[in-house]
C-alpha cells in the first residue's frame, strides 16, 4: 500500500481504522511496564559517551523514542556474535551432545524498519532447507514492534531497498508518532493479539489519524539524503559477470578487511563454529565470521578459493546484490540502513560499490 | 566489549569515540576472543621439583618475594619487564618495583628501544583533514588500520600521499607517489627528502613540494627496523623537514610515530624504560628516552639479570631471536612471571601469577596520539586470577615496599604527581568517558639536529652478491596472545606456519625468473655470515633485489642476517 494520498482509497482507510489502535503518550510507559511482563523488552537507551544502544531494559523511562538508529543493531539479539547452540560432554565411552534452546520471550521495541525488513530476510534465511531449528525458536519467541522513521537517518536509503521508512508488512506492530499519541497497526496475529489484550490502553483509530500516517510515510520519504543506492543496473552487471577483475581489485585496496560491514549488516549471517572448553565440556558456538577476512575460505589443505582480497570484495557483493541470490532470498541483501556508510574502515560500502558497478569505475 | 550472564559475547562500536568513531579493525572486533577462548593461567602456580604445580596465592606470593630478596641480599642481579600489553598503572607499579623495592635500574620491556624521542603532535583527526600525508611504512593497513582508514579518507577527499617504503603495499597503492627503497634506505631517502630543494624535478622535489606547500600536512612514521640508532636518525630527518616547513608548530599538521604495541608509548612514559648509567636508582624516572644515548637492548638485561620479573609479556615472542630468549629464561635461577595466558615464558618461571586480561581489568593507556584511556572490566576475571596492580602492590609489600592504593585510580592520582601531564588527564577522565589527549611532546628531542646524510648511504654491495635480504616488519603480530589466543584472527597466522614449517622468503616475480625458481620453490642464500636454505614465495610487490622474510620466519635466517637490520647476500635455487 505504497499509495500516495490523493489515491488513497477510503477502503485502506477503512481496512486500516478497523484494525490500528491508538495509545496517548501519557500512557506509553504503562504499556511498556505491562509489555515487560511478558518477556525481557529491548530497545534503544542512551549509554556512555552520548552511544545510543539496544539494551534489555530496566525501567520503560530509559527507553529512547526519538534517537539515531544505533550502529550496532539488533541483530545480535536474535544472532548474537557468540552463540553456543550445543553442549558437548564425554558419557562412559562416547560422547553426549544437547542442543542449547533458547526460549526465553523478547520483545524488541522501538526498532527501526530497516531492522525489521533485515529480520524478514533472516527468518526466510534460516527457514531454507535445512531449517536453523536454533535461530527459529528464537525468532519465534520474540516479538517486534517498529518504530516508523518520520524522519529517515542522514545516511539511509532505504527507499532503494523497499525496507522504509514505513513498512507494510514483517512486523508485529507498526508505531507511528502521531504527536501526543501513538498509532499501533498490527502486521500479525501476535500483534492483533498483543493490542487485544491491552485494549484498556489502546483506543480504535480515526480515519484522520490513518490519514496522517500516510501524511508522514509520504514526508518522510521526500526527506532522504545524498545517499542512493541503484540496485537493478548494479544486479544486472553482477550477476552476468560484467564487472572487471580489474575494479574489484581496485577496491580491494580501499579496504581494510576490517569485518565490520558484515558484523553490523541486518542482512549478513555467515558464521564460523568454535568449541570452548566450560565445566569440563564443550559448548559448540556459532560466531560472527566475515567474508572479507582471508582465512573466511582457507581450507584445511591450505589452498584459498578466495585468497585474493578483490575475490572477496567480488564475492561480497555477489551474495548481496546478485540475482542468483536475490531469487532464493526474495530480496537484496540490503536493507539500506547506512550503518555500512559509518562503519566502513575503508570506504567500500554498499551505495559507494553499487555506484562503482554502475559506472564501471572507482574514484575511492 | 559485551558481556552476558559474566560471559565475554561480543565487541560493540561506539559512534561517538574519538579515535575510532565506531569503526573498529578485525583485532577490534575480535577482541572478546582471546580472553574468553584463550589459554588462560587461572590459578597461581609454583615450580617444585622442575614441575609447576598449583598453590594458594598466599604461597606462591611468598615464594615469589623469598627467592626475590634471597638474590638481591646476596647481591645477585635483579630486573624487571613491564610490557606494552599492560596498563599505565600496572607498568608504574613494575617501575616503582624494579626501582625502589629490588633497586635495580634494569627495567625495560619489549620493543622499548622502538619508541623514540619524536616530537609526536596531532590527532588520526589532523591527518583526515590534511592535504598531503607523508607515510613511512610500515604495512599501514595491518599495522596500523586505524591510521591507515585516516589516510584513506584524506587521499578520497583529494590529499597527496606520498608513501616511502620497501614494498608496495596497500597504502602505497593508493598513493600519489611512491618512493621505492631498497631495506635500510629509507634513512637515506628521508635525509635526502629533508633536504630537497622543493623547486627541482624528480619525486623527492615533488614530494617536498607538497608537504612544504599544503595548508594542513601529517607525517605517519613507522618504525622500519629494530635498530633505535637509526631510527633516532630517521627521526631527526622527518622532525627537520616539519619544522623546516612551518609543519612541527602548525595546528592541523600532524605527526605521529606508530608505536608498535598497543601501549608501547604509556609503559616508557610510567618509567619502563633502562637507565644506562650506574648509581642509585631514581624514582620517579625520567619520561623519556633523550636522543642518542646509550640504553642496552632489552637483551641485555634479560641475560644479565639473574632474578627476573615480568609483567605480561612474552619475550621469547616477540625478541629478534625468540629461541635464544627462551633458553636464557629457562636457565634463570628465579624468573617471576605475571600474565593473563599461558605463554612459553609462563612455562618457564618459578612462579606465575595468574593476572586478568584487559577484558576484566581496570586502568588506563596511552594510546599513539597520546590520548590517556580508560580500560574498564566487562567481566570477572576467571579462576583465581587477580588484577595484575594488586599482584604488584602485594609483592611490593612483602619485599619492603608498603602503600596505600585501594585502586587503579590511586595509582593514577600518583602519577598525576610525578608526571606532568598525566596530571590533567587523570583530572579530565573523571569527566570524559572517552580519555583526553596529552599535549604535544616535545621534551628529549633536538629538532635543530641536523642528520648527516653521509652517514647514511650503504657501503658497497660486497662481491658475489645480487640482493639484499631484510625482515619485514618488527613484530609478528601473530604470536601476540591477544591475537594467538583468538580463534578469528589467528587462523592465517597459524595456517602459514603450518605450511611454511622451515619459513619462508618473498622475492620480486623477475628474479625469481631469473634464477629459474617458482613459488614454493627452495632457494639458498648466502652472506658473510652464514646460509640457509627455505621456500620462495614470489611476488610483485616488492623491488627487484630485494629479498624479504617475514618477521614471524626469522628464524630459520637468523644464521644470514648475522644481527644485522639487512645483508647483502647471494640467492640461488637450491638443488
Amino acid at each position: 500500500v505504497r499509495s500516495s494520498l490523493e489515491t488513497l482509497s477510503v477502503e485502506v482507510i477503512e481496512a486500516r481504522t478497523e484494525t490500528a489502535r491508538i495509545i496517548e503518550k501519557s500512557r506509553r510507559d504503562e504499556w511498556v511496564a505491562r509489555l515487560a511482563r511478558r518477556g525481557e523488552v529491548i530497545g534503544p537507551v542512551a549509554g556512555p559517551g552520548g552511544d545510543e544502544l539496544f539494551r534489555p531494559l530496566t525501567s520503560p523511562e530509559e527507553l529512547l523514542w526519538e534517537f539515531k538508529n544505533p550502529l550496532y543493531p539488533p541483530k545480535q539479539f536474535l544472532l548474537p556474535q557468540v552463540d553456543p547452540i550445543v553442549a558437548i560432554r564425554r558419557s562412559g565411552d562416547g560422547i553426549q551432545l544437547e542442543p542449547i534452546a533458547d526460549d526465553r520471550p523478547r520483545i524488541l521495541l522501538n526498532i527501526r524498519s530497516c531492522d525489521a525488513k533485515g529480520f524478514a530476510f533472516l527468518r526466510r534465511v534460516h527457514a531454507a532447507n535445512p531449517p536453523d531449528e536454533a535461530y527459529l525458536r528464537r525468532a519465534a519467541n520474540t516479538t517486534v514492534i517498529t518504530l516508523a522513521c518520520s524522519t529517515p537517518c542522514p545516511l539511509g536509503f532505504c527507499i532503494c531497498c523497499d525496507a522504509g521508512p514505513f513498512l507494510d508488512e514483517g512486523f508485529d506492530i507498526q508505531l507511528t508518532d502521531l504527536g501526543t499519541s501513538l498509532l499501533a497497526e498490527p502486521g500479525s496475529d501476535r500483534g492483533r493479539t498483543l493490542l487485544a489484550e491491552e485494549a484498556s490502553l489502546f483506543r480504535p483509530a480515526r480515519p484522520e489519524e490513518i490519514r496522517r500516517r500516510f501524511e508522514l510515510e509520504r514526508e518522510a520519504t521526500r526527506r532522504f539524503g545524498p545517499e542512493t543506492c541503484h540496485f537493478a543496473s548494479a544486479m544486472r552487471r553482477v550477476s552476468t559477470g560484467r564487472v572487471a577483475e580489474a575494479l574489484w581489485d581496485k577496491m580491494s585496496d580501499w579496504c581494510v578487511e576490517c569485518g565490520g560491514c558484515n558484523f553490523i549488516c541486518p542482512t549478513c549471517y555467515c558464521f564460523s563454529v568454535k568449541d570452548r572448553r566450560e565445566n569440563g565440556g564443550w559448548l559448540r558456538c556459532r560466531t560472527w565470521d566475515s567474508c572479507q577476512y582471508a582465512a573466511f575460505t582457507l581450507e584445511a589443505s591450505g589452498h584459498n578459493p578466495r585468497a585474493a582480497h578483490g575475490e572477496r570484495v567480488k564475492r561480497r557483493f555477489f551474495h548481496k546484490v546478485s540475482a542468483q541470490h536475490y531469487v532464493q532470498d526474495g530480496m537484496v541483501g540490503c536493507v539500506g540502513c547506512g550503518r555500512c556508510v559509518k562503519v566502513c574502515m575503508g570506504t567500500t560500502d554498499m551505495p559507494a560499490v553499487v555506484a562503482a558497478i554502475r559506472r564501471g569505475t572507482w574514484n575511492g | 566489549l559485551e558481556a552476558r550472564d559474566g560471559r565475554l559475547v561480543g565487541v560493540a562500536p561506539s559512534e561517538n569515540h574519538p579515535v575510532s568513531r565506531g569503526r573498529l579493525c578485525a583485532r577490534g572486533w575480535n577482541a572478546h576472543e582471546a580472553p574468553a577462548w584463550g589459554k588462560r593461567l587461572t590459578q597461581p602456580l609454583v615450580r617444585r621439583r622442575g614441575t609447576l604445580v598449583p598453590a594458594a596465592w598466599s604461597e606462591a606470593l611468598d615464594e615469589a618475594a623469598s627467592s626475590l630478596s634471597k638474590m638481591t641480599s646476596s647481591g645477585r642481579a635483579a630486573g624487571v619487564l613491564g610490557s606494552a600489553r599492560a596498563t599505565n598503572e600496572e607498568n608504574y607499579l613494575a617501575a616503582r618495583l624494579a626501582r625502589r623495592a629490588l633497586h635495580t635500574n634494569r627495567i625495560d620491556s619489549c620493543l622499548r628501544s622502538t619508541w623514540l624521542p619524536f616530537p609526536v603532535r596531532g590527532t588520526f583527526d589532523d591527518v583526515e583533514r590534511s592535504d598531503a600525508i607523508l607515510v613511512v611504512e610500515g604495512d599501514l593497513v595491518r599495522s596500523h588500520p586505524v591510521a591507515a582508514h585516516a589516510v584513506m579518507l584524506a587521499v578520497k577527499r583529494g590529499a597527496k600521499l606520498v608513501t616511502i617504503g620497501h614494498r608496495r603495499t596497500q597504502v602505497a597503492r593508493l598513493a600519489a607517489l611512491h618512493l621505492p627503497v631498497a631495506p635500510g634506505g629509507r634513512e637515506q631517502a628521508l635525509c635526502d627528502l629533508a633536504t630537497a630543494e622543493r623547486t627541482g624535478d624528480g619525486p623527492l622535489a615533488q614530494a617536498a613540494a607538497w608537504y612544504a606547500g599544503s595548508a594542513r600536512a601529517s607525517i605517519l612514521f613507522a618504525p622500519g627496523s629494530l635498530d633505535s640508532a637509526r631510527a633516532a636518525r630517521e627521526a631527526a630527518a622527518i622532525a627537520r623537514l616539519a619544522s623546516t616547513t612551518g609543519h612541527l608548530e602548525r595546528a592541523g599538521s600532524a605527526l605521529l610515530y606508530l608505536a608498535a604495541r598497543g601501549n608501547l608509548r604509556g609503559a616508557c612514559e610510567m618509567g619502563i624504560v633502562p637507565d644506562p648509567a650506574d648509581g642509585a636508582p631514581a624514582f620517579p624516572a625520567p619520561r623519556n628516552v633523550s636522543a642518542g644515548d646509550a640504553r642496552p637492548p632489552v637483551e641485555t638485561i634479560i641475560r644479565e639479570a639473574d632474578a627476573l620479573v615480568i609483567v605480561a609479556d612474552d619475550p621469547p615472542a616477540i625478541l629478534a631471536n625468540g629461541p635464544l630468549a627462551l633458553a636464557t629464561l629457562q636457565a634463570k635461577e628465579c624468573l617471576i612471571v605475571l600474565d593473563a595466558f599461558m605463554t612459553p615464558t609462563v612455562e618457564a618461571a618459578h612462579v606465575a601469577l595468574p593476572i586478568a586480561s584487559f577484558a576484566e581489568n581496570d586502568g588506563t593507556t596511552t594510546n599513539l596520539e597520546g590520548r590517556v584511556q580508560r580500560v574498564r572490566a566487562a567481566v570477572p576475571a576467571p579462576g583465581d586470577a587477580r588484577p595484575a596492580w594488586e599482584v604488584l602492590v602485594e609483592l611490593s609489600t612483602r619485599l619492603g615496599l608498603p602503600s596505600t592504593y585501594r585502586s587503579p585510580k590511586d595509582v593514577l592520582q600518583e602519577i598525576a604527581g610525578v608526571a606532568k601531564d598525566y596530571a590533567a588527564a587523570a583530572a579530565a577522565l573523571e569527566r570524559d568517558v572517552f580519555g583526553t589527549l596529552l599535549p604535544a611532546r616535545r621534551d628529549g628531542f633536538d629538532a635543530g639536529g641536523v642528520p648527516d646524510p653521509k652517514d647514511a648511504e650503504p657501503g658497497p654491495r660486497p662481491d658475489g652478491t645480487t640482493a639484499t635480504l631484510a625482515l619485514d616488519g618488527i613484530f609478528d603480530w601473530g604470536s601476540d596472545p591477544l591475537f594467538e589466543h583468538s580463534p578469528t584472527l589467528s587462523r592465517e597466522h597459524r595456517s602459514r606456519r603450518r605450511l611454511f614449517p622451515r619459513g619462508q622468503v618473498e622475492m620480486n616475480k623477475h628474479d625469481a625468473d631469473d634464477i629459474g625458481v617458482r613459488p614454493g620453490w627452495m632457494v639458498r642464500i648466502t652472506s658473510v655470515h652464514g646460509e640457509a636454505a627455505l621456500p620462495v614465495s614470489v611476488r610483485d610487490d616488492i623491488e627487484r633485489g630485494v629479498l624479504l622474510v617475514p618477521y614471524a620466519f626469522r628464524g630459520p635466517v637468523e644464521p644470514v642476517l648475522g644481527g644485522e637490520a639487512e645483508v647483502a647476500v647471494r640467492v640461488e635455487k637450491s638443488s
